[in-house]
C-alpha cells in the first residue's frame, strides 16, 4: 500500500470514530460551534446598548428643566427610569444597579440662567461598566451642551443674529467624524468577527490534542500507528483530515453567516476571506498537534490548549490593545494565532487593504502550520511507548 | 425511642460525611489535574489577567495629520493634540492616500484632516471643520482621537469665540460662552480603566468555570476508576445522599474559601484595582456564591462520561457566560431569551453583586436581589445534586446485588 491510500484509510477509520464511537466530537465540532456563533451574533443583535436606564435629581424643577430631562430621555441610548430626591438616592440606586448614571440639576438653575449667573449642573456616570457608562456619559454630555447652547441660542436670536452666525458662533470648529468600515458603532461587528473565531480555534485546539490523545487513552494507539505503517506524518494527516473538513466547513459557515447574511462589513473581498478561514483552521489544528507533541500525554496538553486559547482572546488586542499592553506581553502576542487571524481580518478583510501589508501575520498563521514539523517524532514515540497516566 | 434512632441517624451521617469529604480531599490532592484547576488555573491565570490589563487605558495612540490648511490655527489644534494624553500625532502626510497608507501599515489609527480653508473659516467667522477618520477594529483608539479631537475644538472654538464676544466685563463674555457649567463626574471607576472594569469580572467567573472543571474532572475519575462507569463506589459509606452531597460540597468549599480570598482580596490589591467593599459583604456574597457554584458543578458533573471530556464542554462556555453577566455588554441589550439562561448561573448574579461591592462599595443590603437569588439557586442546585445522586446510589446498589447474585452462582457452580 503506498502512503496516499493509508492516509486514506485512516481518514475512513476517523470518520467512524467521529460519527460513532464517541458523541462528543460531534457535539464540539458541529453543535458547540454552531450555538457560539449563533450566541454571540444573537447576544450583541442590537448592536449598539439602547435605553440604558439613567436617573435625574431635579431640584429645579422648573419648565427647563423639565426639557432637559425631556431631551435626554428622547435619546436612543438613554432611558430617564427613576426621579431622586437626592445626590445620595441616586447613588445608591446606580449601587442597586437599577441605573447607571444620572443627572443632577440643583435648585436655582433656570433662575440662574436668566440672571446670567453661569449656574452649574452635574453627571455621573458609572465606569465600573465601561460600555454602559459612556454610552450614558456621551448622551449627558449632549444634553448639557445643548442646554447650554440654547441659552445662548435665545440670547444670540434676541439681538439679530442671523442662524447662520448663530452657528458659527455656538461651535466655530466641527469636528467631522469618519468612522471608516463601522459607521454605525455596531458591536455586533466590532466583536463578534474576532471573538468567535477565538471560541472556534479553541475547540479545534482541543478536539486536534484530544482525538490523538485518546488514542493512547483508548488504548488504539498502536492499531492506528500500525495502519500508517509506523509513519507519524501519514498517521496524523489522515486523522487530520477528516477533521480539516468539518471545521472548514463550520469556519466558512461562519463567514458566510456573518458577511453575507449580517452583512458585515467586508471591503476586502471573498478571496481573503476564503484564504483566511483556510489557513486559520489548519494553522489552529497544527497548533493542537504540536501543543500534543510538547506535551504528549491527553490531559496536559489538553489543559495548555484551553490556557493557550482562552489567553489568546485577550491577547488578539481586539478589545484592549496590544500596544497599551507591558513590552513583554507585546512579544508574548506572536505566539496566539487567534492575534494573526485579528490583525489580518482587521487589515485585509475589515479596511480592505492589500494582503502585502498583513504579510508578518500572515508568515506567522504559515510558520504555525509547519509547527508540527517539530513534533513528529515525540508523537510516534508517544503512540508506541507511552501509557495513559489519568 | 424516635428521638434516639434520629441521633443515631444523625451521628452516623455526620461520621460518613467526613469520611466522604476526607476522601475527597485526598483525591483532590494526589489528582494533579484537579489539582491543576482548583489551584494553578484559578491562581495563575487571574494573575496573568491583571497583568494583561494592569495598564488600564489607552495613552498616546498615533495619528496621521493632513494639513492642508498650513496655518496658525490648524498648527495649533495639532499642537493641543499632540499634547493631550491619549493622542500623539505621529506623521505629517501630504494627501490623505499617504495618510490612509499609513493606517494600513498599522503606523496610525486614525487621520486628522484640515481642509484648505480651515483657518478662512475662522478667521471670517464661519463654521470650520477638520475631519477625523478612525479605523473602527479598535473602541479604545476610536474613543481616544475622537474624545481628544473633540475636547481641543471645544477648547479653540471657546477661545475664538471669547475673542469675538461683545460683552463689556470678561466675566460677561464667559457667560455668553457657557451660560450653563456643568460638571461631569465618573462616580466609580474615575479613572475609566479597562482592567479595573473587567477584572472583576473574570475574578468571578474564573472561580466559578475552575469549579465546575475541577469537580467534573473529579467524577469522571471517580467513574473510570469505578469498574462498572458509575460515580461512586460500592462503600458502606456512600449510602447517604446528604451525606455524599455535602462531604463533597464541604472539601470544595474548604479549597474554595482560601482561593477566593485571594482572589477577591489579595490580588486586586497586588494590581491596585479596585477595593471598596467591607469584609462583611464580600464574605456575605461569596459565601453563597461558592455554595451555588459548588452545587451547580456537582449537578453537572453526573452528566460526565470521561474525565477529559469536561474540558471540551467547560472551557468554551467562558466568554458567553462572561457576556451573559451583562458586564461587557449592558444586560439590558441581551435578549429575553439568553437573558432566562443567564439567570440559571451563579455567575450572571456573582458578577453583578461583587462589582457592586467591590467597585461601588455596595453594601448587602444594596445587592439584595443578588444575594437572594445565590442563595435560591445553592438551594435548587443542592437539590438537583441530591437527585442526581440519589440515581446513582440506586444504581450503585443493584450493582451491589448483582454482584452478589452473580457471586452466589458461581460459589453454586462450583
Amino acid at each position: 500500500m503506498n502512503k496516499l491510500t493509508r492516509i486514506i484509510h485512516i481518514a475512513g477509520r476517523e470518520c467512524r470514530i467521529l460519527v460513532f464511537k464517541n458523541p462528543i466530537y460531534i457535539f464540539c465540532m458541529v453543535v458547540i460551534p454552531i450555538a457560539v456563533i449563533f450566541f454571540m451574533t444573537s447576544v450583541l443583535s442590537a448592536g449598539q446598548a439602547v435605553d440604558l436606564p439613567v436617573g435625574v435629581v431635579d431640584q429645579d424643577n422648573t419648565a427647563t428643566s423639565r426639557q432637559l430631562i425631556r431631551t435626554l430621555d428622547s435619546f436612543q441610548t438613554s432611558h430617564v427610569v427613576g426621579h431622586y430626591a437626592n445626590v445620595n438616592d441616586a447613588r445608591n440606586a446606580i449601587q442597586r444597579g437599577e441605573i447607571y448614571a444620572f443627572l443632577f440639576i440643583p435648585e436655582g438653575t433656570t433662575g440662574g440662567l436668566s440672571l446670567s449667573r453661569q449656574p452649574k449642573i452635574s453627571f455621573y456616570y458609572n465606569s465600573a461598566y465601561m460600555l454602559a457608562g459612556s454610552s450614558t456619559f456621551r448622551d449627558l454630555k449632549t444634553v448639557a451642551t445643548l442646554g447650554s447652547a440654547g441659552v445662548g441660542q435665545q440670547k444670540l436670536s434676541a439681538i439679530g443674529k442671523t442662524e447662520h452666525e448663530i452657528r458659527a458662533f455656538l461651535q466655530p470648529i466641527s469636528v467631522d467624524l469618519h468612522m471608516v468600515s463601522n459607521p454605525w458603532s455596531n458591536y455586533n461587528i466590532y466583536l463578534s468577527s474576532t471573538l468567535v473565531p477565538g471560541l472556534l480555534m479553541l475547540m479545534i485546539f482541543l478536539i486536534s490534542a484530544y482525538s490523538i490523545g485518546t488514542e493512547l487513552k483508548f488504548g488504539t494507539s498502536h492499531e492506528w500507528m500500525r495502519m500508517a505503517d509506523g509513519d507519524p506524518w501519514v498517521a496524523v494527516i489522515g486523522k487530520m483530515i477528516p477533521q480539516t473538513i468539518v471545521f472548514l466547513l463550520i469556519f466558512y459557515g461562519f463567514e458566510f453567516y456573518i458577511y453575507y447574511v449580517l452583512d458585515f462589513p467586508h471591503p476586502g473581498g471573498v478571496w481573503p476571506i476564503l484564504l483566511l478561514g483556510f489557513i486559520s483552521v489548519v494553522a489552529s489544528q497544527s497548533f493542537g498537534v504540536f501543543i500534543f507533541g510538547l506535551a504528549p500525554s491527553l490531559r496536559m496538553s489538553m489543559t495548555l490548549c484551553c490556557l493557550l486559547a482562552m489567553l489568546g482572546i485577550s491577547m488578539a488586542g481586539a478589545t484592549y490593545p496590544v500596544f497599551a499592553m507591558d513590552g513583554a506581553l507585546q512579544l508574548l502576542s506572536w505566539i496566539f494565532p487567534l492575534r494573526h487571524y485579528y490583525m489580518i481580518y482587521q487589515i485585509n478583510i475589515f479596511n480592505g487593504f492589500p494582503l502585502l501589508y498583513a504579510w508578518p501575520y500572515w508568515a506567522m498563521l504559515i510558520v504555525f502550520m509547519m509547527l508540527p514539523l517539530f513534533v513528529m517524532r515525540n508523537i510516534y514515540r508517544a503512540m508506541l511507548v507511552y501509557k495513559y497516566i489519568p | 425511642m424516635k428521638f434516639d434512632k434520629l441521633k443515631r441517624i444523625i451521628k452516623e451521617g455526620l461520621h460518613d460525611m467526613s469520611i466522604i469529604w476526607a476522601n475527597e480531599m485526598k483525591m483532590t490532592v494526589k489528582d494533579e489535574a484537579v489539582l491543576i484547576f482548583f489551584l494553578l488555573a484559578s491562581t495563575i491565570y487571574p494573575f496573568l489577567y491583571s497583568w494583561i490589563y494592569n495598564n488600564e487605558v489607552v495613552r498616546e495612540v498615533p495619528v496621521a495629520v493632513v494639513d492642508y490648511s498650513h496655518s496658525a490655527e490648524s498648527r495649533k489644534f495639532i499642537r493641543l493634540c499632540n499634547a493631550s494624553p491619549d493622542v500623539k500625532v505621529a506623521y505629517h502626510c501630504t494627501s490623505l492616500a499617504e495618510a490612509k497608507d499609513l493606517v494600513g501599515r498599522q503606523k496610525a489609527k486614525g487621520v486628522l484632516y484640515f481642509p484648505s480653508d480651515f483657518d478662512t473659516n475662522i478667521c471670517r467667522g464661519e463654521q470650520a471643520h477638520v475631519s477625523v477618520f478612525c479605523d473602527m477594529s479598535l473602541m479604545l483608539t476610536y474613543k481616544a482621537i475622537y474624545q481628544t479631537a473633540q475636547a481641543v475644538s471645544s477648547q479653540m472654538g471657546s477661545e475664538i469665540q471669547l475673542a469675538s464676544s461683545t460683552g463689556f466685563t470678561d466675566r460677561d463674555d464667559e457667560v455668553t460662552v457657557r451660560p450653563l457649567e456643568f460638571d461631569e463626574v465618573s462616580i466609580f471607576n474615575p479613572t475609566g480603566g479597562y482592567g479595573s472594569f473587567l477584572l472583576p469580572a473574570v475574578l468571578i467567573l474564573v472561580i466559578q468555570q475552575t469549579l465546575l472543571l475541577g469537580i467534573g474532572l473529579a467524577a469522571g475519575t471517580n467513574r473510570e476508576n469505578n469498574r462498572y462507569g458509575e460515580l461512586i463506589p460500592i462503600d458502606q459509606h456512600y449510602r447517604g445522599l446528604f451525606r455524599i452531597v455535602m462531604g463533597k460540597a464541604l472539601c470544595y468549599f474548604m479549597i474554595y474559601a482560601l482561593v477566593a480570598a485571594y482572589l477577591t482580596m489579595i490580588l486586586p490589591s497586588l494590581f491596585h484595582f479596585p477595593l471598596l467593599g467591607s469584609l462583611r459583604s464580600l464574605i456575605g456574597l461569596m459565601v453563597p456564591y461558592i455554595l451555588a457554584c459548588i452545587f451547580f458543578g456537582i449537578t453537572l458533573s453526573c452528566l460526565v462520561r470521561y474525565r477529559e471530556n469536561v474540558m471540551l464542554l467547560v472551557v468554551v462556555t467562558s466568554l458567553p457566560f462572561l457576556f451573559l453577566s451583562g458586564i461587557s455588554w449592558p444586560s439590558e441589550g441581551i435578549p429575553a431569551f439568553w437573558k432566562g439562561i443567564s439567570w440559571l448561573l451563579p455567575s450572571t448574579f456573582g458578577v453583578k453583586g461583587y462589582i457592586a461591592v467591590n467597585s461601588m462599595g455596595a453594601t448587602l443590603q444594596d445587592i439584595s436581589q443578588e444575594y437572594f437569588a445565590l442563595w435560591a439557586q445553592s438551594l435548587i442546585y443542592f437539590f438537583t445534586s441530591c437527585l442526581f445522586y440519589k440515581v446513582q446510589i440506586d444504581r450503585a446498589i443493584k450493582q451491589e446485588k448483582e454482584d452478589l447474585d452473580t457471586s452466589e452462582v458461581c460459589q453454586d457452580t462450583i
